[in-house]
This record gives C-alpha cells, structure tokens and sequence, in this order.
C-alpha cells in the first residue's frame, strides 16, 4: 500500500507540473492585449507591459558583459536603442547560454541578446531577428604551445568549447574526427580559465570574444580565425511574431540612420563597418 | 461468529466499493497510459493523439464516475459495516476514489484546458533521445553511480577517522576537525566544485588524473571524486559521532575493565556497535549524493565523463528539447529508488525490537 501511494504522489507531482506549464500561455496572451490598448508609442506585445525583458549570459565582451554593475557591449546598447525607439525599457535577466534558446521559447523573457548566431536547428525552436553581426570563429592555444592552427590538434587532445555554441558544432565536424577530445562548458570564460588552468590543449570560440578574452589571459592567444560565415540574431519565442517584426523594424531604422555605425565604432575601434550594416547614403 | 444474509450482502456491497475505488484508479493512470502507448510514443505527434483520444476520454470519464462513486458509497457506507474487515475495504475504496478523482481531474484539465502538444512536444519527445540511444544514457548513469559511490567510500573511511578526532578529550585535537566539518557542511558543495577544480589546476598547477584500465578520468572529473569525498566526509563524521555517542556509557566502561586501552574500547566495542546504528543514515546520505553529483554540471566534461544531469544539458543544449531533462529523472529514479528501498529495509532490520510506526 505504502508503495503504491509513493507511485501516486509522484504521478500526481508529474500531472500537476505538466498543467501548470501548460496553462502559462493564455495568461501572457491577456498582458498582451492590455499592451496594446495603451500605450500610443509603436509598441510590441512583450511579458511585461512597457519592459522588454531581456536574457543574455552577461559574460561574452564585448558583446554583453557587466562593469561596475551596468550591463555593457555591443549587443547590449544595441538592445537598448531597440528597446528605447519600441517605448519600452529594458530588463536584463542573466541566463546560461546553454538553455538560453529553450528558456526564450518558453516565454521567460522577450528577446534573446547573447551574440547568438542564426543557425537552421536554433530556428526550429526560436524566431530570429534579421542578422545583426557578422561573425566567425577563433582557435585558441596558450602562448607557445605548439599549436599553430587546427591541423595540429591531434589524438586525445582535449578541446574546450562552450555547451550549446556555435563553435561547439564546429569542433565536433572538424575536430573529432582528428581524434581530439571535446570538453564543454556551461559558461564560456570557464573555457580559457581552463585552457590557461592547463586542463585543455586549446579552445574554440567567437573571435570577437576570444579577442577582448585574451587580454585579460595574458598566456593565450588566438592562434587561427576560422571562417564560418556566422551572423548574429536576436533570437525571439515563436509565439511573439509580432515582437520579431517590430525589431527587424527599428533595427533596419538604426542601421540607416547611422546609430549603427556609432555603437559598432565604440565596441569595434579600426574595424570598417560591413556595407550591409552601413547607412543609407 | 456467524454471518447474518445482511451482513453477508454489506461484506459483499464493501468488496464491490474496494473493486469500483481500484478500477477508478486503474483507469485514470493505467487505463490513460496504455490508450497513449497504443497510439505508439514516436513520433511525438501520437502522445498527443493519444491523449486528445476519445478513448482517453471514455478512460478518463469513466473513471471519473467510478471514483465519484467510489467515494460517495465508501464514506456513506464504511460506519454500518457489519466487520472491521470490511469497513476497512469501504474505506480503502472511498479514498482510492479521492485519488482517481484527483488524478482525473488533474489530467483532464491538462487534456482540455492546458496545451498537451506543447508540452509533449517538450518533455515527453522520445524521437529526439534516439540520436543518443540507450548505452549514452546508461554510460551518463554509470557516471553517476561511479561518482557518487566514490564520494560515499572515501567519504564514510574519512569520516569515521574524522568522527574519533572530534570525540578526543583533548580540544586541539578536536579543533581541526571541527573545523574541516564545519567548513564543508557550511559552504555549498557547487561552490567547493568550482574552487577546488579551478583552485587545484590554476592555483596550485595539480591537475589529478586517474586511468582505471582503458578508461581515463580527466581533471574535472577527479576532481569531482574528491571533492565528493571530502564533503560526504565531515557528514558521515556528523554522523558517526552520533552513533558513537548513542552506545550506552556502561559498553566503554564495560571494555575499559576488562583491561583494553581507550583505543582497544574503540575498536572492538564501541565503534562496531556505531556502525551497525549509522548504518541507515549513511545509506540516506548515499542517496542524497547520488542526486548532488549533478552538480558537476559547471565543470568542464568530456563526453566520456558526462553523468546524467550533464548528458540531459548537453541534449537540451543540442537539440533544445527538454525530454533529456524527463529521460535524466527516469534515470536517476531507477537508480534511487531500488537504493530507498534499500534503505528502508535495512531500516527495518536494524529497529527490530523498536516499537514499529505505520509500514
């Protein structure tokens, strides 16, 4: 007997989870609705009536990181520019990239803003803004280590990446069949600590970041760019196509007015703004 | 005691209530279960199906019904019951109508107003676990086992070494113990992951590595292990201490007059009495650690390494579904439960002769 209500409680727990998930949606359909009858700026359907809550690891510089307790970077002014011209203001809300996606599909917060790249198997669970960045990945090796590009990664040589990434999918097509070990991390400055640590042999991640990373780990280096012809989105849930649209919106607005240009120059000083993010002459 | 023909009939009339509070109950969780397996779990499109099903709902209906009246005949009932026997019977159907009725309610509310394609879609999407296939999830579970089976040995050798120290008469003695107990039940133990595994390799340049046979532990790994060790130590010397102190006085003096030393006392008559006693909470701290080494989802794992919560992140990270996360609490519950079990009954033996409470 005593077994058997063990079994039910348990059933019970499952059933009573499963129904409260399930009866999340037709209560954010109703903020929504509020939404729009009020406010006269453009506005967009978000969780919170005139917040724009927005998840994002808050450790990749210089594209969202925190100094000196403000949310900094490029992702991060952009976002906020976004959020200014929809009339709302922004709401950071700290998310490990490897669950980000899934977390932004079930509404926990608006809009995804953590340098991610737009890639077929992401929008199969999420909708993505209009690309925002051009990309690509680094190889990263301690200063000196004999490892001058990815053909010297070898038989049991252990690779970092970060868990979910980009650069994740990448070593596993090109790395493992050379034999290498991938070893994932849930955060990506975990990954260099590690490299610099001596636990890993190299790391593979965005360059942008890997560069701002560097200077801070003075015995690494990025020892190979890798193309992989990357653009960054926002990334957004399924739900809110209407949120997605209004972002393409002034997101076109602010590449053609030239705020751009202005925020790119700030995080990105010497490198030429790509003609496609470049105003409209 | 001879049966009355009325009593024969409310003996009877109880049996039945038993028999309508069971069969509600089979077919709100039973019943339910086999119209969505009938309808075939891949792909995930058929769970929905099946539980949107009018078979389901006839199911799920009828048990309703049942339950109702279940409850409504076994609580009118149960008092003009003519023997205890039989009252109990109208009892137990009355309240296993209360849970078919509470199952049911909860299910078709899932079913009518909740979103079940959404949500099988997301827990319950059996196709997307079958890239991986079984032996990932058994190797993820091994892991788990390995890791928590480590932590637990070092752990209860260390602390019963521990446990000795903090006994001592002499306070210097007893200090670093206290200390080291103190600090490992007073700092997390996802906080003690992180520090020792970057605080060994970046800190100190120790980078421990352990190969059994073919197969190879990394760093963080290792780490883990020892980390597991060290923590489950200062509980089981918690825990030892407290046996140890529960052995009545009269054992040591018992010992001590026939002659043994201090330490002889300890050996042959004190501790092994303890031991006997610990016995039951150290199985409980086995199993709490088998549910921590999930923790070792913040270091850095190769493939080879991944224990279950690591392996259910990995997937999710992957394929951004989150039935790695439903496949990671099946596994962990088929390795706990048959270890609750366990320490039930050993539970059990050891109170023999103890008043017993419910079971």
């Amino acid at each position: 007997m005593k077994r058997r209500n063990m079994f039910l409680a348990l059933i019970a727990l499952v059933a009573l989870l499963g129904s409260a998930c399930g009866e999340e949606p037709p209560a954010n359909g109703n903020g929504n609705g509020n939404g729009n009858g009020e406010t006269t700026a453009p506005t967009a359907p978000t969780i919170e009536e005139g917040v724009l809550m927005v998840g994002s690891c808050l450790d990749y510089a210089p594209f969202e990181s925190i100094e000196g307790g403000d949310e900094v970077g490029f992702d991060v002014d952009l976002a906020e520019e976004i959020a200014d011209r929809l009339g709302l203001t922004v709401e950071w809300v700290r998310a490990d990239f490897d669950t980000i996606f899934t977390a932004v599909a079930g509404q926990q917060f608006d809009m995804v803003a953590a340098a991610s790249t737009i890639t077929e198997e992401r929008q199969g669970v999420v909708d993505f803004s209009d690309p925002y960045y051009n990309s690509r990945q680094a190889l990263v090796a301690p200063t000196g280590s004999g490892i001058a590009s990815t053909d010297d990664i070898g038989d049991g040589d252990r690779v970092g990446v970060l868990r979910g990434s980009t650069g994740k999918s990448w070593a596993e097509d090109v790395l493992v069949p050379q034999g290498a070990e991938i070893v994932s991390y849930p955060n990506a400055p975990d990954t260099f600590r590690d490299l610099e640590a001596g636990n890993l042999v190299a790391a593979v991640n965005d360059e942008p970041f890997s560069a701002e990373v560097i200077k801070d780990f003075p015995g690494l280096e990025i020892v190979q760019p890798i193309d992989t012809d990357e653009e960054y989105g926002f990334a957004f849930s399924k739900d809110n196509p209407e949120l997605t649209e209004a972002v393409n919106g002034v997101l076109a607005e602010i590449i053609e007015d030239g705020t751009y240009q202005t925020i790119f120059e700030q995080y990105f000083p010497g490198v030429e703004v790509p003609p496609e993010y470049q105003p409209a002459v | 005691m001879i049966e009355t023909p009325a009593e024969g009939r409310q003996a009877a009339f109880a049996r039945l209530i038993l028999v309508f509070g069971a069969a509600a109950l089979g077919l709100v969780l039973g019943g339910t279960i086999l119209v969505v397996v009938f309808h075939g779990l891949v792909p995930y499109e058929n769970v929905v199906e099946g539980l949107l099903s009018s078979e389901a709902r006839i199911v799920l209906y009828a048990g309703l019904a049942l339950g109702v009246a279940a409850i409504i005949l076994g609580f009118s009932r149960y008092r003009v019951m003519p023997t205890k026997a039989s009252r109990e019977q109208a009892i137990a159907g009355g309240v296993l109508g209360i849970q078919a009725v509470f199952l049911g309610a909860i299910i078709l509310l899932f079913r009518e107003a909740g979103d079940p394609d959404r949500f099988v879609f997301h827990f319950f999407n059996v196709e997307v676990l079958r890239d991986y296939g079984i032996p990932v999830f058994a190797q993820a579970a091994g892991n788990t086992v390995i890791l928590a089976f480590v932590g637990e040995l070092g752990g209860i050798v260390l602390g019963l070494l521990l446990a000795l120290l903090t006994l001592s008469k002499r306070a210097v003695v007893r200090a670093p113990a206290r200390v080291y107990i103190n600090f490992f039940r007073g700092t997390p133990l996802i906080w003690q992951l992180g520090i020792f595994y970057f605080g060994f390799s970046l800190g100190l340049g120790i980078r421990p590595q352990i190969s059994v046979g073919p197969i190879d532990f990394g760093p963080a790994y290792t780490t883990a292990m020892i980390v597991f060790v060290l923590n489950t130590a200062a509980y089981a010397a918690e825990v030892f201490r407290a046996g140890i102190q529960s052995v009545e006085r009269g054992q040591m003096e018992a010992a001590r007059s026939l002659g043994m030393t201090y330490p002889q006392a300890m050996r042959h008559a004190i501790v092994p009495q303890a031991i006997r006693r610990v016995i039951p909470p150290l199985l409980n701290e086995f199993v709490i650690l088998i549910k921590d080494t999930s923790l070792v989802v913040i270091l850095g794992l190769a493939a080879n390494e991944y224990e279950l919560s690591t392996l259910a992140r990995q997937g999710y990270a992957d394929t951004f579904n989150a039935t790695f996360f439903t496949a990671a609490a099946a596994g962990y519950l088929v390795v706990t439960l048959p270890l609750i079990r366990a320490v039930n009954a050993v539970e059990k033996r050891m109170r023999s002769g103890l008043v017993t409470v419910g079971a």
